[in-house]
């Protein structure tokens, strides 16, 4: 009979140190040269076009900021390194040169004059900067590459230090190498930005952000480990208590502040409007609220008599347990206090509607929608201020 | 504390006329057993049924999962979820291994869905396919409970008896190998912290702290939890490994990607006495709950943190959480307030950003010193289940719906035994 | 993150929450914490009345954050 004790049966597996990647502000070692020998695009040469801003099309510096587009033959200062790193496999055609105010100052129209002149050279692919700190530049960058995407489906990759603008804006929409701060390692930092247009133009399944040299693009995708979670992580603390190097798993979520608004100068004037995310909606969701996710707001008018009818009312939103919000939706949507408040006079007025979505498992993006768009709503309607609540 | 699991390995189960293990093979009396669930009055049904690995089978509404467990010498079963109080955790218990007891929900016209937007099908087990791969319970041969509510009874009594029939048909099935020659045996022994055997001080002491309850759902009263009761409003406090082992604590009604199964099989546990003696010395289990509001966690959080370093005297502990992203916020507030105190951490956890789309939403908390994460997947991943010839269980009463024996366009969030919030799975959810 | 979007057009919003430390990192500016999860303004422990003036309480609060 097999006696085994856990204490003996099991080997035990040896802790592997991960490689400590440091993500902050250096680029990692190993640059990755796209192999020439595998030519996976058919034989056909790729067209290249490269846009550079004032400065690195050897317009002129701060002086030449306000260039307007032109557009040169074949390519120009950092294009040499971009057209040595395609090698046979591309031809930088085109260098499309911008100022950087010309770009900043009328982002939109900048960008679709860009667009008419990357257009006119039938690209495959285009390359923008990089523009390591610069932000106006990086934020011509990104909106060009954008746009390219979005416009001629085409490749578009460009290159940024970590604290530049153009990261934060564009890096879910683009590929965007890391740089430094400076514009050092240039032909290192163009070899990971050709690699990238190589093989996004062979459809081939793009590495970890951490391998290719990109930032993360806000994608989270199962992959299957060696090790089960468990092992994963008493192995993690253990380095910790060691004072080893570790990699997290997980690395710190980055939100943008924003400057508060001014506050009320006097309240007994002011009108108040309440907002919930606690998907609080009418009976049947006329609304259609998703209880995650949600894309939808409404506005619900209620009696300034009577306040919220626990008869009336729902709750949509699949965070947490509606039951007493259910019995009173007051424990929501303050309507009864408020409407005290205003009688009193201690407020100006109660908007006699609430705002309410869900703000379960929500969307960035969809939630900034929303919140602009009841924004909007609240200013049109003479809202001076907002008590939210939330669950 | 001494545990020993003897193990039986089974490689089939089947009906019959009794229930015994004969060569490997679980018979089980179906009509006993059915006859032994009924006696529980809330229940005016139980359909049991069988599902092999390989099979083109589907469990749909599956809400928990058991492994087939009895204490043997020492102990009671479930103390206090199946009526008699009693130690465990200690002494020995026969294990079934290979084999899960399923509960699957019958969810009547009205009765409330667990939020809004459930599926037809609930949760599932699939038992061949890409589901089967990824789950656990696609490898265990499956003995599916599918009890019907009584009339009259609410939808809180009913997932009541649904918890209860399910452990009881994991002792009765259990039961059947007391007598037996076990085919494996595994002991799980630790002494009380001051007991700890000469020669180990020079090694790490870790401690675990468990966040067992999400708090972030509504609480059943009467569902047995800890040693039979509630738990909801507990202050954290000290459990012996075993007691999670050995059937102390049972799953309430809702949590995600943990089942009695999981408990009976916690990974990290296993995995800290594995590591016992020879890179860390373990130094106890802290169960902790999360709570709606921030004095509560506050308090939970301070109370957790002195348990771990001057009760256990941890140098480090590692946490884990049993809900989605609320429960993540009184997990990161226990994990600062053990920093605080020099102890260190690293956390696991499931990701439920908004979609996989939103990778910067994966976690809800960005305390610098709490940087130890390990991911332990997202449930959000598609998947795309094949039809399938059997169904077990009953779709919800919900209106539209494709046909739950078709093929399935879901995520992981559906599936059960994929994901694992105590470690068992090898999922890690990478940002690209 | 609703917070940042009123305050960014110009209207100040005190945000009542439970969870303040995810209000705090997603950065709202004028947070108050709430009662619970489950009942935000609200206490179903207390009577009626009781529970109205607890209610008040906090939705005074949040509006003097309001106050310049």
């Amino acid at each position: 009979m097999d006696e085994r004790s856990l204490e003996s049966n099991r080997e035990f597996k040896t802790h592997r140190s991960p490689v400590l990647s440091n993500s902050d502000n250096s680029i990692l070692n190993g640059v990755r040269i796209h192999r020439k020998e595998e030519n996976k695009m058919g034989g056909k040469t790729l067209r290249v076009v490269h846009y550079l801003n004032q400065f690195f099309g050897g317009i002129g510096g701060e002086d030449k900021a306000h260039a307007e587009p032109q557009i040169k033959i074949g390519p120009i200062g950092p294009g040499k390194a971009v057209q040595g790193a395609f090698g046979d496999q591309g031809k930088v055609v085109a260098t499309i040169i911008c100022g950087d105010n010309y770009f900043a100052e009328r982002i939109e129209d900048a960008t679709t004059e860009v667009m008419n002149l990357i257009k006119s050279q039938e690209p495959d692919v285009v390359i923008a900067g990089p523009a390591f700190d610069a932000g106006r530049y990086g934020i011509a960058c990104g909106a060009v590459c954008k746009r390219a995407q979005s416009q001629l489906g085409i490749p578009a990759v460009t290159g940024m230090f970590v604290e530049n603008p153009g990261v934060d804006l564009f890096r879910k929409d683009v590929y965007i190498i890391e740089t430094e701060s400076s514009a050092r390692r240039m032909s290192d930092v163009i070899s990971k930005m050709v690699n990238i247009a190589c093989r996004l133009v062979a459809r081939e399944k793009m590495g970890k952000p951490s391998f290719e040299g990109y930032f993360a693009r806000g994608y989270l995708n199962n992959e299957v480990s060696d090790r089960i979670g468990a092992e994963r992580v008493v192995s993690m603390l253990l380095a910790k208590l060691r004072g080893e190097p570790f990699q997290s798993e997980v690395p710190p979520p980055r939100y943008d502040r924003v400057k508060p608004a001014s506050g009320l100068k006097d309240l007994h004037v002011a009108t108040i409007a309440l907002v919930t995310d606690g998907g609080l909606v009418p009976k049947g969701n006329p609304d259609r609220i998703q209880a995650r996710e949600a894309t939808r707001f409404g506005s619900y008018s209620f009696n300034d008599t009577d306040g919220l009818n626990p008869d009336d009312y729902e709750v949509n939103h699949v965070g947490y347990s509606p039951v007493f919000v259910l019995q009173d939706p007051h424990r929501l949507v303050p309507v009864d206090v408020m409407l005290d408040l205003e009688k009193e006079g201690v407020i100006g007025k109660l908007h006699k509607k609430f705002y309410s979505t869900a703000g379960a498992v929500c969307v960035v993006e969809n939630i900034r929608t929303m919140g602009q768009a009841i924004a909007k709503e609240l200013k049109d309607e003479g809202v001076s201020g907002v008590i939210l609540t939330s669950t | 504390m001494r545990l020993q699991l003897d193990i039986l390995n089974i490689k089939d189960v089947q009906f019959g006329d009794g229930t015994r293990i004969t060569d490997g093979v679980l018979y089980i009396n179906r009509q006993e057993l059915q006859e032994f669930l009924k006696e529980d009055k809330r229940l005016s049904r139980v359909d049991i049924e069988l599902a092999h690995p390989g099979e083109k089978c589907r469990i749909i509404q599956a809400s928990d999962a058991a492994e087939p467990r009895a204490k043997t010498k020492g102990g009671v079963d479930f103390p206090g979820a199946l009526g008699k109080q009693g130690p465990v955790g200690q002494g020995n218990t026969c294990v079934l291994r290979g084999t899960a007891v399923v509960a699957s929900e019958y969810r009547r016209e009205g009765d409330p869905p667990m939020q809004p937007g459930f599926p037809r099908h609930g949760r599932i087990i699939d038992m061949s396919g890409p589901g089967a791969e990824l789950s656990i319970y696609g490898k265990t041969h499956n003995i599916v409970l599918v009890p019907w509510p009584a009339n009259e009874i609410s939808v809180q009594e009913y997932r009541i008896a649904l918890k209860i029939a399910e452990l009881k048909t994991a002792v009765y099935l259990a039961k059947a190998g007391k007598d037996l020659k076990p085919d494996e045996i595994e002991v799980y022994e630790l002494p009380a912290p001051s007991k700890i055997e000469k020669g180990l001080e020079h090694l790490p002491k870790v401690a675990y702290i468990f966040q067992f309850i999400p708090g972030q759902f509504e609480t059943i009263p009467g569902y047995p939890v800890l040693y039979g009761s509630n738990a909801s409003s507990i202050v954290p406090t000290i459990l012996h490994p075993n007691e999670i082992l050995d059937g102390a604590m049972v799953t309430p009604y809702r949590t995600m990607a943990i089942d009695v199964f999981g408990l009976q099989n916690h990974s990290i546990i296993k995995e800290l006495y594995q590591r016992h003696g020879k890179d860390l010395c373990f130094a106890g289990v802290i169960i902790t709950v999360g709570h709606g509001d921030e004095r509560e966690n506050e308090r939970a959080a301070i109370m957790s943190a002195n348990l771990a370093k001057w009760v256990l005297g941890a140098d480090g502990v590692i946490l884990t959480k049993s809900g989605g992203g609320i429960p993540e916020v009184p997990l990161a507030l226990t994990a600062q307030r053990c920093e605080d105190l020099g102890v260190r951490t690293s956390v696991a956890i499931t990701h439920y950003p908004a979609d996989v789309g939103d990778a910067d939403g994966s976690i809800l908390f960005n305390a610098p010193e709490v940087d130890a994460i390990v991911s332990l997947g997202t449930p959000w991943n598609p998947i795309t289940l094949p039809p399938v010839d059997r169904i077990i269980g009953e779709p919800a009463a919900f209106p539209e719906g494709p046909p739950v024996d078709g093929p399935i366009e879901t995520t992981l969030r559906w599936m059960k035994g994929v994901l694992s919030q105590t470690g068992n799975s090898r999922l890690i959810a990478v940002r690209y | 993150m609703l917070t940042k979007e009123l305050e960014r057009a110009g209207l100040p919003t005190a945000h009542i929450c439970a969870l303040t430390p995810v209000a705090q990192m997603v950065g709202s500016n004028r947070i108050i914490p709430a009662a619970s999860v489950l009942h935000p303004v609200g206490d179903p422990n207390r009577d009626p009345a009781a529970e109205k003036a607890f209610r008040r309480g906090i939705v005074e609060r949040a509006l003097r954050h309001l106050h310049d």
